[in-house]
This record gives C-alpha cells, sequence and structure tokens, in this order.
C-alpha cells in the first residue's frame, strides 16, 4: 500500500479519506434532510444531535485531508487532456474542498447562534462559535447552510458525472486510480 | 366596683404605653433589579433560564420568622432559555402547558432556622396545576432601607409533571432544577 500520491495515481490516505468523506456527506445528507421534517419528540432531538456530531466528524476529516494534500502531489492529468478540461478540474475540486469545509462551519455556527447543545457523540461538549444566543446571525447562518448545500448536491452532480465520463467514454483510470490507486500498466487500460 | 375600674385604667394604659409586638417588615420587590432563573441540564448542558415577569410579596424581618410570609406569582409564559425553539417547546402542552397553567404560585407555610443558622422558608409550590411542598434557603442581607434577599430551591420536574411522555426520559432533559431567586427589595414604610 502506497501511502503517497505518485504522478499515476492516488496514495492510500488520500483515497481512504475522499471515500470515508463521501460516504458520510451522503449519510449526512440523509439525517439532515429527513430530520427537517420531523415533529419535535427526543427521538428529532437525536437525530439531530446526530447530525451535528458527524457534521463535526467530516470538517475534522477534512481538515486533515486539506493538511495532508498539501504534501502531496497530484496524479498527472491523463494524456491529450485539454486546458480547459484541466482548469476546470481544478476549479470543481477546489470548489468541493471550499463547499465541505464551509458546510459544516455554516452548520455549527447556525447551532451556536441558536444557543443550542453540541456533544460530539455523547462524548465532549463543543464550545459554540458566536458567545451564545444571536437572534441576528442564526437566519443567516441557517440560510448559509443550506444554500451551501445545494450547492454542493449540484458541484456533486458535475463531480460524479465527471468521473463516470472518465471511466466509461474516456476510459481512462481517472475514477480507477482513487478506488485502488496507481494501475502498475501506465494511464490507460 | 372601684377596683375593678382601677384594674381597667391599668391595662388601657399598659396597652398604649407598651410597644405593640413587632409586625413583620413589609418590602417591595423593585423589579427592574430583581431576578428569577433556573438551571437544568438539556442533553447533559447545563443551561439557564429566566422567568422575566413575577410578582413577589415579601413579609420579612430577619428577628421575627414567626411573621414572615413570602407569597409570589410567576407567569410561565415569561420563559426565556435564550433558544427560541426550546422556550416554544417549554410553553407546550407537553412541558409547561400555558394555555392551562400560565401561572405558578408559591406561598410560604412557615420559616425555621437550622442549627448552623440557615434560614429556611417552607412552603407550597403550585405549578401545572399540582401542589407540592417545596423548601427555599433563605439568604437576607439588609442595607439601610433596602435589602438583597436570595432564595433556593431544588425541584424535580417530573414532581410537577413538566415533560410528558416521551419526554419524561431524564437523559434528554435532566430531572433536577435549581431555582434562584435575586430580589431586590425596599422598604414599604410611609416613611
Amino acid at each position: 500500500m502506497r501511502l503517497r500520491s505518485t504522478e499515476a495515481g492516488w496514495g492510500a490516505p488520500m483515497r481512504a479519506l475522499h471515500w470515508l468523506i463521501a460516504a458520510l456527506i451522503l449519510a449526512q445528507a440523509i439525517i439532515g434532510l429527513t430530520m427537517v421534517g420531523m415533529g419535535l419528540t427526543p427521538a428529532k432531538v437525536r437525530v439531530f444531535a446526530l447530525h451535528k456530531s458527524v457534521g463535526l466528524a467530516i470538517l475534522a476529516l477534512v481538515l486533515l485531508r486539506i493538511a495532508w494534500r498539501l504534501g502531496e502531489r497530484r496524479p498527472d492529468d491523463p494524456p491529450a487532456t485539454p486546458p480547459w478540461q484541466h482548469r476546470a478540474a481544478r476549479a470543481m475540486h477546489l470548489a468541493l474542498y471550499v463547499l465541505i469545509l464551509a458546510i459544516p462551519l455554516s452548520g455549527w455556527w447556525f447551532n451556536s447562534a441558536s444557543n443550542a447543545p453540541l456533544v460530539w457523540f455523547g462524548l465532549f461538549e463543543v464550545p459554540g462559535l458566536t458567545g451564545g444566543y444571536d437572534p441576528v446571525w442564526k437566519p443567516r447562518a441557517l440560510l448559509l447552510h443550506q444554500t451551501l448545500f445545494w450547492l454542493l448536491v449540484a458541484l456533486l452532480v458535475g463531480h460524479v458525472g465527471a468521473a463516470l465520463w472518465h471511466h466509461f467514454r474516456q476510459r481512462d483510470d481517472v475514477l480507477l486510480r482513487m478506488l485502488r490507486g496507481a494501475p502498475k500498466n501506465g494511464n490507460k487500460r | 366596683m372601684k377596683h375593678w375600674i382601677a384594674r381597667l385604667g391599668l391595662i388601657t394604659i399598659a396597652l398604649l404605653v407598651l410597644p405593640a409586638p413587632a409586625l413583620a417588615q413589609t418590602w417591595q420587590v423593585d423589579a427592574a433589579h430583581s431576578k428569577l432563573t433556573f438551571t437544568n441540564s438539556y442533553q447533559d448542558v447545563r443551561y439557564t433560564g429566566q422567568f422575566s415577569r413575577f410578582t413577589a410579596a415579601i413579609d420579612y424581618d430577619p428577628a421575627d420568622l414567626a411573621h414572615a410570609k413570602f407569597d409570589v406569582t410567576v407567569d410561565i409564559t415569561s420563559l426565556d432559555t435564550q433558544n427560541a425553539e426550546r422556550d416554544q417547546a417549554a410553553l407546550g402542552a407537553a412541558f409547561f402547558e400555558t394555555t392551562k397553567f400560565p401561572r405558578a404560585h408559591f406561598v410560604t407555610t412557615g420559616f425555621r432556622k437550622t442549627p448552623n443558622g440557615e434560614v429556611l422558608a417552607d412552603g407550597t409550590l403550585t405549578l401545572r396545576g399540582i401542589t407540592k411542598p417545596v423548601t427555599l434557603v433563605v439568604k437576607f442581607v439588609p442595607h439601610g432601607d433596602t435589602a438583597t434577599l436570595d432564595v433556593t430551591a431544588q425541584l424535580k420536574r417530573l414532581d410537577f409533571g413538566v415533560g410528558t411522555g416521551e419526554w419524561s426520559d431524564t437523559s434528554m432533559i435532566g430531572n433536577g432544577v435549581t431555582v434562584h431567586g435575586h430580589l431586590l427589595l425596599r422598604s414599604a414604610s410611609p416613611l
């Protein structure tokens, strides 16, 4: 198992963090969209608490991933990639990093402005970001949290679409090298 | 007969001259400088709430506890825990049910002093239609024409049916509630 990314593929830590964060984002979206429609019961309170804990876990993993990524090289584009595709891919990936940082932060901000409890998986209390109840910023933080989420959904359609396009239409290893790392026989399957 | 009249006269003079037994001092509450707060836990996090509207009739003289009396009415709808959703839920049917029980009432039944000098006020609290005995720890500090009165009580929310059904789960919302009143009193004497 290769730790470092090379010109031909991603190292194991980048791949593990990519798929772990992807799975958590999917779970988090399902939890978040379900919980807002629930009637006020202790179950709703527990689901909200779960959403907050998963969100903080995603935030921590994204920070770890960015820290690791800063010390990594990016695998080369497939041969003969047009410059616009290169730039589009870089812009997309940068935007995804910004969103998966900003969405948990805006949720944390909303929770803080709501003066709601924040206990990570029941283990320890996480401090607020606003110094208590803040009815002015509370609705703005919520609007930001929701808007950024739907923006992420839109970008993920493009991200997943591009990965499938590479795999099925271009028949290159862009998707495979995120799944199993650097192939032994170069870029073309 | 003469003897009898003399005796009556003596009694009359005694009643006029001897000081009347001290009446408990009546105080007025300075609402702007008084607070009624409580602490409880929600999802294992302590929080503080406040009832911003309450009235209190306070008769208190530390030297005459036999005539002391507190009579307090709390407007439950004035609840504020610095969390709009929580406040709204707390006033609803599962908790305080303020449409049926908008007020809580506490009245003392007697005062006593513990061996270590602490003053306790025994009384009854009526909350959400349930009346139970509650004891306050009383700290009274006079400052001339004013005084501060701090009272603390330990309640159990389930004793009063606050948080019914699923909400009676005390791992979500703690059962113990500490109520604290801090009152600034002003002398109600005519001068």
